[in-house]
């Protein structure tokens, strides 16, 4: 490594999934060649609607199923590696546990697969189970517990071996908005305690809040990846201008450029192109007698970014399976 | 590796002591020696025969049809209920899994086999007939029985679902229990068939030798009742069990390590 470079923690490179349907034997083609890499540090959201393969990289990268082709590396480990798996905390997708275990005992299985001495074993699943609120359930069977309380047990049995990576499948579906701010606050501490973060979601209020680098998938394959800020800084969707102009008096020529134009009283609101001349704009409404209220360019947000990588791929798709 | 193999085996123990039908089981085996407790008070003559008899049978057919229950259901229900993802996703080996599920299994069904020994040397002493190393000696070998009927389900659980890992184990179980009578049937059958029973017996666990009792070993007539089988005997029945058991349960580990948990 060089130095001052940050190391890669997470590294796909053309990672490919097919499976055979069992009785048909069709392709379907889960994962079509994703390269990404995560660096040490970061948090890193992994965004897609269902079905685009966030789910199928997590398990390919857990060791959970194998790749077709393609390589991965968690921490400097080629996939599948017990080593590396010792220093990743893992939360599957909508987690599963033994129902007739309590918190305490769920931790302790972790702890030992972990190979945690006893001793350390108990004193940090007391601090787990403070740590995710489950302090008052610590005595209730599993079987007994919300869905958002499986996703806080979820939570505290991937830490238990204090791993530098935690990969986190939906960790904030299930939850209500109390509970997903406080995983959000979780993740957070996590990235303040120096560990690297990756987590799935097609939450993007969550990814906006907190991450640190995106990756959008869809069908199977990464569309685009960048920090929040450099994703959708790259393009101004438009201007909104409001401006203020007596009742009696009209836009007349200037509301011809403009779109989404609405008027309340004196205060008229619009978009301006983006490709407009917006000072041009503004110094003719000077000449007009309007008083410039707001002018403020409409970036796009990560959901137009979002919805608009997902209409490409499928696209993509379908012009794939027209020649096909 | 220990520590995680034990691991696994402590909660496979925890989950099936959970089972309500493994309760039934139990009552079934208290219940067959109650029947040997019975028949063997109707008998016109030698009723301690018939109390042993009886409970020797009971262990190894509810001891190995529970051995395939638990097999069967236990593994592939970590896959079904997708409780696998969180472990197979810690540092262990996916053999190490199958081990400690086994080992957990094992120890679920030693306990039982000990109850249901236990029940049997109570209605011994009861008839006051003394508990001979003949006795101790046939329970081992069900023991050993059972074990091996563990692994066969095991083995099959890695890779099939449980109607039909259920359906091989006990295939297995019957033809592993009559390979003598098997191979003495078709002593006069066609080449073929001789050859393709001689293959069949290679590759199917010999069961019968931990059920001897009545039958003929190297040449002589042994009972559990008069002359039994040596401790050299057991001894080597018990290797035989470990290389099976050792043999299925690398071949579950190697077929379960190539699953997808999709």
């Amino acid at each position: 490594m060089v130095d001052g470079a940050v190391a890669a923690v997470i590294e796909v490179t053309d990672l490919k999934k097919t499976y055979l349907t069992p009785f048909a034997r069709r392709r379907v083609e889960a994962l079509r060649g994703v390269t990404f890499s995560v660096e040490e540090g970061q948090i890193f959201g992994f965004v897609g609607p269902n079905g685009a393969g966030k789910t199928t990289t997590i398990r390919t990268l857990m060791g959970l199923i194998r790749a077709t082709s393609g390589t991965a590396k968690l921490l400097g480990h080629t996939i599948p590696s017990r080593a590396a798996r010792q220093r990743v905390g893992f939360l599957p997708e909508a987690p599963y546990f033994y129902d007739y275990l309590t918190v305490p005992e769920l931790l302790d299985l972790a702890g030992r697969l972990f190979g945690v001495p006893s001793a350390l074993r108990k004193k940090r699943a007391d601090e787990l189970i403070e740590r995710v609120g489950l302090a008052r359930a610590r005595s209730q069977s599993l079987k007994k517990f919300s869905k958002g309380m499986l996703q806080r047990a979820g939570l505290a049995q991937a830490l238990m071996n204090d791993p530098e990576l935690v990969v986190l499948d939906e960790p904030m579906s299930g939850l209500d908005p109390i509970g997903r701010k406080e995983v959000r606050d979780l993740i957070v501490s996590l990235r303040e305690a120096g560990k690297t973060v990756f987590f799935s979601t097609h939450i993007l209020s969550d990814v906006e809040a907190m991450t640190d680098r995106v990756a959008i998938i869809a069908r199977g394959a990464l569309q685009t990846t960048g920090t929040p800020a450099e994703l959708v800084a790259k393009t101004i969707l438009g201007v909104d201008v409001t401006v203020r102009l007596p009742a009696d008096q009209e836009l007349g020529d200037l509301a011809a450029t403009a779109k989404n134009v609405r008027r309340s009283g004196e205060e008229i609101s619009l978009v301006l192109p983006a490709a407009a001349d917006v000072d041009a704009w503004i110094a003719q409404a000077h000449t007009i007698g309007a008083k410039i209220v707001q002018v403020s360019p409409r970036h796009e947000t990560l959901e137009d970014l979002f919805l608009r990588e997902i209409a490409a791929a499928d696209r993509s798709a379908a012009a794939t399976e027209g020649r096909t | 590796m220990t520590g995680r193999i034990w691991a696994i085996a402590l909660n496979t123990f925890r989950e099936a002591v959970r089972i309500r039908v493994l309760y039934g089981i139990l009552v079934l085996l208290l219940g067959a020696n109650l029947m040997s407790f019975v028949l063997g008070s109707m008998a016109a003559t030698d009723s301690a025969r018939v109390t042993s008899d009886v409970g020797l049978a009971g262990i190894s057919l509810f001891g190995s049809l529970t051995a395939i229950f638990l097999g069967v259901f236990l593994l592939y229900g970590e896959v079904q209920r997708r409780t696998i993802h969180t472990i197979v996703s810690k540092p262990i080996e996916r053999w190490e899994f199958v081990v400690g599920k086994y080992f957990g299994m094992a120890l679920v069904l030693s306990v039982l086999v000990g109850a249901f020994s236990l029940a049997m040397f109570g209605i011994l002493i009861l008839k006051d007939v003394a508990i001979t190393s003949s006795i101790i000696k046939a329970i081992l070998m069900s023991w050993c029985e059972v074990l091996v009927v563990a692994a066969i389900a095991i083995f099959f659980s890695s890779f099939s679902t449980p109607f039909l890992s259920g359906i091989f184990a006990l295939a297995l179980w019957v033809i592993g229990r009559i390979t003598p009578d098997l191979e003495a049937a078709t002593q006069a059958a066609s080449p073929v068939i001789r050859t393709i029973t001689k293959v069949t017996l290679y590759i199917v666990p010999d069961l019968h030798l931990f059920a001897v009792s009545g039958r003929t070993v190297d040449g002589a007539q042994v009972s559990v009742h008069s002359d039994f089988v040596s401790w050299g005997y057991v001894g080597l029945s018990s290797l035989h069990a470990l290389g099976w058991i050792a043999g299925l349960l690398a071949l579950a580990g190697v077929l379960f390590s190539r699953r997808d948990f999709g």
